[in-house]
C-alpha cells in the first residue's frame, strides 16, 4: 500500500503549498513576523527551505571546471566554492572563492603566413633572466640591444618563430587567478529584499574590483518579482611589457605607462513571474558603460604588403576607450511533470558594431527520484566589430581603431552538452557535466590579398569541457 | 573609423527600460498566476531562475572569455582579464 | 484516512482556566473532545486574558462550524441534504478544495467520505472486530470521486456523509494562533490535544519545550523537542485500538477497503510550517503503514516515529 512513487518531497511540497494556501486565504499574517515569511511560497533564489521556518541553515556548494581547447591552445582547471547561510528571517549571507589555472597557446592576432614568422615579446620579470615557459612554450630568450641613450644592461625579450602557414600562437601563456566574492541580504522596511556584494579578483596581469547592490519586490502573491541591480567594477591592467603604445611596431623592450585602468557602471531590470503553475519566466534587460584602457595589450594586427600579401610588420591593437552595451535576456521554464525545460533567448547589441543572438535549451528529465539527466544546446551568432580587420594593409592610411581578435570577429558558436545528476538525500546533490564548443566564422574572405586567399584567417576555437559539481545542505 | 554616436542607442535603451518597467507594473495590477495552493511545482529546486549559480558562473566565464557579448542573466564584467 | 471514532460526542465544557506558568500566562479550556491550552509569554494578565478568549472562540467557532455532532454545523447541513445542492461560505470552499487536493495527492488514501466506516468499526479496546459482510455495503458510499464539488458548490450523493475531523483540530490550531498574532506579537503556543503550533521564538531567542507523551498508558514522557517555529502534529493509536486474537488493529482505515492499515507506528510526530501541514502529513505517514519511515525520510520532513 503505498502513494504512486514520485519525485522525493514532491508530496511534501504539495502539502506545504496546499497549506499555506489555505491559511493565506483566510489569515492575513502580520506583516514583518517571521512566520508570515514562511507563508510565501517562492523566494526569487535558495527555495530550499528544506529545514521548515525559522531554522537556519546552511548550503555548501563546490565545483571544478576542466576545460581544454583543440590544436594545443588553452587549458584551464578553474576550482570554485561558495558558502551561504540562510538566517530565520530571510536573511542570507554568503562567501565564494574561486582559484583557475590557464596555460596553453593562444592567438596573437596576427594572419598565417606562406613563410615562418618570428614575434618578440617582453619577458616577465623586467630584467631579470628568468626563462619563460620555454619547456612549453618553444620560446628562446634573447638580448637585445640597449636603446639609444639607454645606460642600463641589455634588456631580455622571448622570442618565437611560427612554422609557415600556421595560425600564429604564443605558446607561453600561463596565468592564475584568485578570486573572493561575498554577499548579503534580506527583507528590509516594505521591500522583500536588498541586498549588497562584492569582489575582488587577482591574476598575474590583470585586477578586478566589483561592488555590486540589488532591490527587489515582490507583488500578486509572489507570483511576481520585480528587481533592479546596479554594479561597478574597476580594472587594472598590468601587462608584462607595460602597456604598449597602440598602433605601434611590436616590440619585446618594456614600456611605460605600466598599468592602465577600466571602469564599468551598469545596471540590471529584471522581471520574474510565475504564470501558470507549470511556467516561470524572467525578462531582463541590462546596460552597461565601460571606459578606459579595453585592448588586449598583447595583441598584434599584421601589416601585409598589397599585393603578395606577406606580411611586413606588425602594429599593437587598439580599441575605443568607451563602449556602451545593452541587452535584453528572456528565460523559460517549464514543468511538465517528469521533465523541465529552460528555454532561453538574448539579444545584445553595443556601440562597437556587434549585435549577437544567443538562444539556449535545456531538458531536465528525471530518471527517478534521485537521478536526473539533462541535454542542453546554445547557439550563438555575433557580428563582427566595426574595427575589426583580419589585418591591415601597407600604404592605407592607418584606421583609428584596428583589431583581429576573433572574439570582436564575425562568428557562429555551437554547444552541445549533457548532464547527470544524482541526489542520493534530498540534502545533497552531486552532478557532472560534459559540453562540447565550437566556433565556425568565414576563414576565407572573397576580399583576401595575395598568398591570404591559401590561409584560414579564422582564428575561432573548439574546446571540450567538463564540469563536476557538489552541492549540500546543512544546520 | 570613426566611432559612431552613442546617442540613438541610449535614447533606445531608456525606452526599452521604460516599457519593461511599464509592463512590470501592469502585471502587478492584473493578476496573472497561479493561487498561492497551486505552486507546488514552483517549490521545486530547478524550476528557481538560476538554480545551479555555480555552473551558470563556469559558463559566464568560458563565454566571456571567447565571446564578446556577456551578462543577460546577470551583470555584463567578467570580473577578470580574459577579454 | 483517520476514521473518526470519537466514543462519545465532545464535552461542551464551560469551565476555562488563566493561571501563571512559569514566566507564561496559561489559558486552558476544552473544546473539540480534548484539552486546549494557549501558553503567553507575558507578564500581563489582562492581555493573556484577551488572547485566551480569542483562542476559545476561535476553537468552538470551528467545532460548531464543522463538527458532525452538532445539528446546526456545515457538515450536518451537507449530511443531510440527500443529494441537494449546497453553495458553502468561502471558508468552507476553502476546506473542501484543500481535502479535494489533498485527495488527489495522496491518491486517494485521504478522503472525508470514509466516515462511514464509524458505523462498524468502533475502536474501543474491545475485541469488536468487523467482517467482510458488514464492511462491504459501507464501501459503495466512500470515496471522494462520487462527490459532486464545484466550488462553492458541493452535492454528495445519498448514503454519503463528510467528516472534516481529520482536518478540523489542525486548522483550528493555525487560525487561533492567527486570532492570537491579531492581537499581540508577544511569543505564544496554542496546543489543542497535542497537535501545536507557535508564534515564532521565544523573547529570548530559546526554543519552546514540548515533551511527547509515551505511547504506553503510564504517562511517561517519551521524549522532549524543542520547536523554535512552525507546528507539531501527532498521529497515533495509544487509546484508540481493537485488540483480537492476539492482533492489535490500529484506527487508521484505508478507505479503499474499509479495513485498517496494517503495522501502522504507534505514533508519528510531525514538525511543518503550518499544523494542517503537520497533521496531513502526520496521518499520510500513517497510511503508509510499514513504510511509513520510508515515506518521511524520501519526502525530507522532520517527523519522529514510534513502533
Amino acid at each position: 500500500m503505498r502513494i504512486k512513487k514520485r519525485r522525493a518531497g514532491q508530496i511534501r511540497e504539495s502539502i506545504a503549498s496546499l497549506s499555506a494556501g489555505l491559511l493565506a486565504a483566510t489569515i492575513t499574517p502580520i506583516a514583518g513576523s517571521a512566520v508570515a515569511q514562511s507563508y510565501s511560497n517562492s523566494d526569487s533564489n535558495h527555495n530550499r527551505d528544506t529545514f521548515g521556518p525559522g531554522i537556519a541553515y546552511s548550503e555548501l556548494d563546490s565545483a571544478l571546471l576542466v576545460y581544454k581547447e583543440g590544436d594545443g591552445r588553452v587549458q584551464a582547471i578553474e576550482p570554485s566554492t561558495d558558502l551561504t547561510v540562510h538566517g530565520p528571517a530571510g536573511q542570507e549571507i554568503s562567501l565564494g572563492f574561486v582559484f583557475d589555472a590557464v596555460s596553453g597557446a593562444t592567438p596573437n592576432g596576427a594572419v598565417p603566413s606562406d613563410l615562418p614568422q618570428t614575434f618578440v615579446t617582453p619577458v616577465k620579470a623586467q630584467g631579470s633572466t628568468a626563462t619563460v615557459t620555454s619547456a612549453s612554450g618553444g620560446s628562446t630568450i634573447i638580448h637585445l640591444p640597449p636603446s639609444p641613450g639607454d645606460l642600463a644592461a641589455a634588456a631580455l625579450g622571448r622570442q618565437y618563430v611560427v612554422p609557415a602557414n600556421a595560425l600564429p600562437m604564443d605558446r607561453g601563456f600561463h596565468d592564475h587567478r584568485w578570486a573572493i566574492n561575498f554577499g548579503w541580504s534580506q527583507p528590509m522596511g516594505g521591500l522583500s529584499e536588498v541586498g549588497m556584494g562584492g569582489g575582488y579578483s587577482i591574476e598575474q596581469d590583470y585586477r578586478a574590483i566589483t561592488v555590486n547592490t540589488r532591490v527587489a519586490q515582490n507583488f500578486n502573491s509572489n507570483n511576481t518579482t520585480v528587481s533592479l541591480a546596479l554594479n561597478m567594477e574597476l580594472d587594472s591592467s598590468f601587462p608584462y611589457g607595460g602597456v604598449p603604445t597602440p598602433l605601434t611596431a611590436m616590440n619585446p623592450q618594456w614600456k611605460s605607462p605600466s598599468s592602465r585602468g577600466k571602469t564599468q557602471t551598469g545596471f540590471v531590470l529584471s522581471l520574474t513571474q510565475i504564470v501558470t503553475r507549470h511556467w516561470l519566466m524572467q525578462l531582463n534587460y541590462s546596460f552597461d558603460w565601460q571606459s578606459g584602457y579595453q585592448n588586449d595589450p598583447y595583441r598584434i594586427l599584421s601589416v601585409v604588403d598589397p599585393s603578395s600579401g606577406e606580411p611586413l610588420s606588425y602594429l599593437y591593437e587598439n580599441r575605443p576607450r568607451e563602449r556602451q552595451t545593452q541587452s535584453v535576456f528572456w528565460e523559460n521554464k517549464f514543468d511538465f511533470g517528469p521533465t523541465v525545460t529552460d528555454i532561453s533567448l538574448r539579444y545584445f547589441k553595443d556601440d562597437w558594431g556587434i549585435t549577437s543572438k544567443t538562444a539556449e535549451l535545456a531538458e531536465r528529465i528525471d530518471l527517478s527520484h534521485s537521478i536526473y539527466v539533462e541535454p542542453s544546446a546554445r547557439w550563438y551568432q555575433q557580428s563582427a566589430a566595426n574595427f575589426f580587420d583580419y589585418y591591415l594593409v601597407q600604404g592605407q592610411s592607418l584606421p583609428a581603431y584596428a583589431t583581429s581578435d576573433t572574439r570582436l570577429g564575425k562568428f557562429t558558436s555551437l554547444t552541445y552538452g549533457v548532464k547527470i545528476g544524482f541526489k542520493p538525500t534530498g540534502r545533497t546533490e552531486f552532478y557532472v557535466r560534459g559540453d562540447y564548443y565550437r566556433q565556425t566564422g568565414d576563414g576565407h574572405p572573397a576580399n583576401a590579398i595575395g598568398q591570404l586567399q591559401q590561409q584560414n584567417l579564422f582564428a575561432g576555437s573548439k574546446a571540450a569541457y567538463v564540469l563536476i559539481g557538489y552541492t549540500w545542505d546543512f544546520h | 573609423m570613426q566611432r559612431p554616436s552613442s546617442q540613438p542607442m541610449v535614447r533606445c535603451g531608456i525606452s526599452l527600460a521604460v516599457f519593461f518597467f511599464a509592463l512590470a507594473m501592469c502585471s502587478g495590477c492584473v493578476a496573472i498566476g497561479p493561487k498561492p495552493w497551486e505552486k507546488d511545482l514552483m517549490a521545486r529546486h530547478e524550476m528557481q531562475p538560476d538554480s545551479y549559480p555555480l555552473q551558470t558562473a563556469a559558463d559566464e566565464h568560458i563565454y566571456f572569455s571567447k565571446e564578446a557579448s556577456s551578462g543577460g542573466r546577470g551583470f555584463a564584467g567578467g570580473g577578470c582579464g580574459c577579454n | 484516512m483517520k476514521a473518526v471514532v470519537e466514543t462519545q460526542p465532545p464535552a461542551t465544557g464551560l469551565a476555562s482556566e488563566l493561571k501563571r506558568a512559569g514566566g507564561d500566562f496559561l489559558f486552558a479550556f476544552r473544546a473539540m473532545a480534548t484539552p486546549c491550552e494557549v501558553r503567553l509569554e507575558s507578564q500581563d494578565a489582562e492581555l493573556a486574558g484577551a488572547v485566551g478568549r480569542a483562542v476559545e472562540a476561535e476553537a468552538r467557532r470551528i467545532e460548531c462550524k464543522y463538527s458532525r455532532y452538532r445539528e446546526d454545523s456545515i457538515v450536518s447541513q451537507i449530511n443531510n441534504s440527500g443529494g441537494d445542492e449546497i453553495i458553502v461560505d468561502p471558508e468552507t470552499s476553502d476546506l473542501l478544495q484543500f481535502a479535494a487536493n489533498c485527495f488527489k495527492i495522496s491518491g486517494g488514501l485521504f478522503d472525508i467520505t470514509s466516515g462511514v466506516l464509524r458505523r462498524v468499526w468502533k475502536f474501543d479496546g474491545s475485541d469488536n472486530v468487523p467482517d467482510a459482510t458488514q464492511i462491504k455495503p459501507l464501501l459503495a458510499s466512500i470515496g471522494w470521486e462520487k462527490v459532486s464539488w464545484s466550488p462553492p458548490v458541493i452535492s454528495l450523493p445519498a448514503g454519503m456523509e463528510i467528516d472534516m475531523g481529520g482536518l478540523a483540530k489542525e486548522y483550528a490550531v493555525d487560525r487561533a494562533l492567527g486570532a492570537v498574532r491579531e492581537i499581540t506579537s508577544q511569543p505564544a503556543l496554542v496546543n489543542f490535544g497535542g497537535d501545536l503550533c507557535v508564534s515564532g521564538p521565544r523573547s529570548s531567542g530559546a526554543r519552546w519545550k514540548v515533551a511527547i507523551e509515551s505511547v504506553e498508558e503510564d504517562g511517561r514522557v517519551a521524549g522532549l523537542l524543542e520547536l523554535a517555529d512552525g507546528a507539531l502534529a501527532t498521529s497515533g493509536d495509544a487509546r484508540r485500538f481493537l485488540l483480537k486474537n492476539g492482533i492489535r488493529y490500529g484506527h487508521i482505515l484505508d478507505p479503499r477497503n474499509g479495513r485498517p492499515v496494517k503495522n501502522t507506528p504507534r505514533s508519528v510526530t510531525v514538525a511543518a510550517r503550518t499544523c494542517v501541514e503537520a497533521g496531513l502529513t502526520a496521518t499520510l505517514a500513517m497510511l503508509h503503514g510499514k513504510h511509513a519511515e520510508t515515506f518521511l525520510k524520501r519526502e525530507g520532513v522532520r517527523a519522529w516515529c514510534v513502533r
